[in-house]
């Protein structure tokens, strides 16, 4: 489904990614773990199609090329990347951001747009799976929202949006255990057959909760080792070190509770 | 520019006062701060005098103005047009023509004129004194708490012999009383014309006023905006400024804190486009004690549009306990835009808060960003943040259908 060939990317001349290969086969879920600077974010961002990135290589999703078009066309090809920052914008009403992205989708597909009534329908069972209220759609988007509260409007957004593929950056930063839980749920919900993700993250943490089919290291923009969910478990004994070999002076502190089993 | 101490009284006599006023004092020029960004060629191209009744009708009224549930007085080349008018209102609430009232009740209506703020401060007030004949009048009785809004309708049509018209609105609220106001001012043609209109406001003790303003004169037009207000004790003045049609469009408001415990609160929209100038002036005089004021401007300048907040807190001797914040707020759209900002503030009393700020900003590549990432297009996404950032002071207003009007005005019905 996904076929990311001899990807790289730079920004302001400086190297992020040197060469990264990953398949994704639909249905499949990916961890892609890694230390701080490693690349993890700069490829999710290069996958949705940030403006400001050099890039070579090929992306493929569905058999389309990705690399060239817009972050918007992205999204109708079935792209969906939950930010690690989602983005603060006052003054735009959540209920109307919403409408607004899944007609835009359904439009650059040729399909007919939802309603605001059949929307709202629709939008109040995607709520429930992240258990948010229903005044979190009268609010503007993410502002003034809590750490947990922006990230369940991320997975709120994926959940109208129904991608192909998609791609959680660091989804679990700054969450507690209740709101990592409801959050997991929100994404294992949305597991399917049609559907593929990548979850990026520094901590195995996350993947006690979403089991990943494949697990794979990032290490200067490039991935170095793959396997299963026991190769998460091998990181949190024993870190990165082994995969590096340079210093880790930006080693990342160790979680603060522990969920490990 | 220096004040000649003469009240004027509005009528010949008056008229005489005021021509001479700006016979020895001249027009106002770049030199004057209050006038610096104003295009002063344009503005002495007008042509105004005593008010001429025009017989033409205005085209499709009601498509221009927000309709709203109340009564309505609406003036044409400064003269009230009583066919498009609707006078009537509940018990309490006297709507008249400037002209009428002035016969009916001339010591009222010329204390409104001969208050200290009344002094000429520059040619275009003398100009509006001289030949505002007419206009609305409201006048509101003592405990009186109205539930329709008031609406006052400014329409310009320049033709041959005059292309500019002036227009005196007086608003006086009694004691404890309660109403909104909407004044809209619009135009008619592709002329080059002007309009210049001084709204004069008394809010009695504890009275309480909601004024929207809504300018949206065509872009061939100038339109010249005065609101005067007078505060007494525990008084409550409101005002809503959207500051969006005319090559030129200005807004000031002198508002005297007269009464203690009485609060101001002035926010506003200036939205640019094209080569336009929107203009900015405000002063709130804090005479008494224990007063708050509030200004919160916002503009929005696309294209070569020029925007200019030019926001003065004067605290009087003896104002203790005063409470003033100011803020401007700017989104440029494109580097030929230009914004001009500035505090002034002169406090002279003590144990005084006074807080003033201004920022002027770019969109936001990263919510622009984001936006695109969930598939709305570049455009949709731009329009979306602008709108956001304008819907902050739409949000203001109380009345729905005019913040439908105004969403409507500004290309969006999303709310």
């Amino acid at each position: 489904m996904l076929h990311v060939n001899n990807l790289t990317a730079a920004i302001g001349g400086k190297q992020i990614l040197n060469g990264l290969d990953l398949d994704v086969g639909a249905g499949e879920v990916h961890a892609i773990m890694g230390p701080n600077g490693s690349g993890k974010s700069t490829f999710a961002h290069a996958l949705a199609g940030r403006d400001g990135y050099e890039v070579t290589g090929t992306v493929t999703l569905d058999g389309v090329d990705l690399l060239d078009m817009e972050p918007e066309a992205r999204a109708a090809a079935g792209v969906f990347l939950g930010f690690q920052y989602p983005v603060e914008i006052p003054g735009v009403n959540n209920m109307y951001f919403l409408r607004t992205a899944v007609n835009s989708v359904r439009r650059a597909r040729g399909e007919t747009e939802v309603g605001a009534r059949d929307f709202l329908k629709v939008a109040k069972e995607a709520m429930d799976l992240v258990e948010m209220k229903q005044d979190f759609l009268d609010r503007a988007v993410n502002a003034g929202f809590s750490g947990g509260e922006k990230k369940r409007n991320e997975i709120l957004q994926m959940a109208l949006m129904q991608p192909r593929l998609a791609i959680l950056d660091e989804t679990d930063s700054g969450l507690d255990i209740d709101a990592l839980r409801v959050i997991a749920g929100g994404v294992n919900a949305l597991r399917g057959p049609e559907r593929s993700m990548i979850v990026i993250t520094h901590y195995q943490r996350l993947l006690d909760y979403i089991k990943p089919d494949f697990v794979h290291v990032l290490v200067d923009g490039r991935i170095v080792e793959s396997g299963d969910h026991t190769l998460a478990l091998h990181l949190e004994d024993h870190g990165y070190a082994s995969f590096v070999n340079h210093d880790l002076d930006d080693a990342p502190e160790r979680p603060l509770t522990g969920v490990q089993s | 520019m220096t004040a000649a101490p003469a009240a004027v009284d509005p009528t010949v006599a008056g008229r005489t006062v005021a021509l001479d006023w700006v016979e020895a004092n001249g027009y106002p020029t770049k030199r004057h701060d209050a006038w610096r960004y104003a295009p002063h060629q344009q503005l002495t191209a007008l042509s105004f005098g005593p008010p001429v009744t025009l017989a033409s009708s205005v085209p499709d009224l009601e498509a221009q103005i927000p309709v709203l549930d109340g009564p309505r007085i609406v003036v044409v080349n400064g003269v009230v047009d009583v066919e498009l008018s609707s006078m009537t209102g509940p018990a309490g609430l006297h709507l008249s023509s400037l002209l009428d009232a002035r016969r009916e009740q001339p010591e009222r209506i010329s204390s409104h004129f001969d208050r200290g703020d009344s002094q000429i401060t520059d040619a275009y007030m003398a100009l509006n004194l001289a030949f505002g004949g007419d206009g609305a009048v409201v006048l509101i009785d003592d405990d009186v708490v109205l539930d329709v809004p008031i609406h006052i309708v400014d329409i310009e049509v320049p033709d041959e012999t005059r292309n500019a018209s002036c227009t005196g609105v007086v608003i006086e609220l009694g004691a404890r009383s309660s109403a909104t106001v909407v004044e809209t001012r619009i135009g008619v043609g592709a002329e080059f014309g002007g309009s210049n209109i001084r709204t004069t406001i008394t809010l009695g003790n504890a009275a309480s006023l909601e004024h929207v303003l809504l300018q949206d004169v065509p872009p061939s037009h100038v339109h010249l905006s005065s609101i005067d207000v007078h505060q007494a004790a525990d008084s409550r003045f409101l005002a809503r400024s959207f500051n969006l049609g005319a090559s030129y469009g200005r807004a000031a408001y002198d508002v005297d804190l007269a009464g203690p415990g009485a609060h101001v609160d002035l926010s506003g929209l200036f939205f640019g486009f094209g080569d336009q100038i929107l203009d900015q002036q405000i002063n709130v005089v804090h005479s008494a004690e224990n007063c708050t004021s509030r200004q919160s401007f916002r503009g929005v300048l696309d294209d070569e549009s020029t925007g200019i907040f030019n926001g003065g807190i004067e605290v009087r001797p003896g104002a203790d306990g005063t409470d003033a914040e100011q803020s401007n707020q700017n989104l440029i759209l494109s580097d030929r835009a230009e914004i001009n900002t500035q505090p002034r503030l002169e406090i002279l009393a003590d144990e005084v808060a006074c807080k003033h700020g201004a920022t002027v900003g770019q969109l936001d590549d990263t919510a622009m960003y984001y936006m695109r990432s969930r598939g709305i297009p570049a455009t949709e996404a731009r329009r979306l943040l602008i709108n956001g950032f304008a819907d902050q002071v739409v949000d203001e207003v109380g009345i729905e259908s005019v913040q439908a009007w105004i969403t409507s005005r500004l290309g969006h019905d999303d709310v």
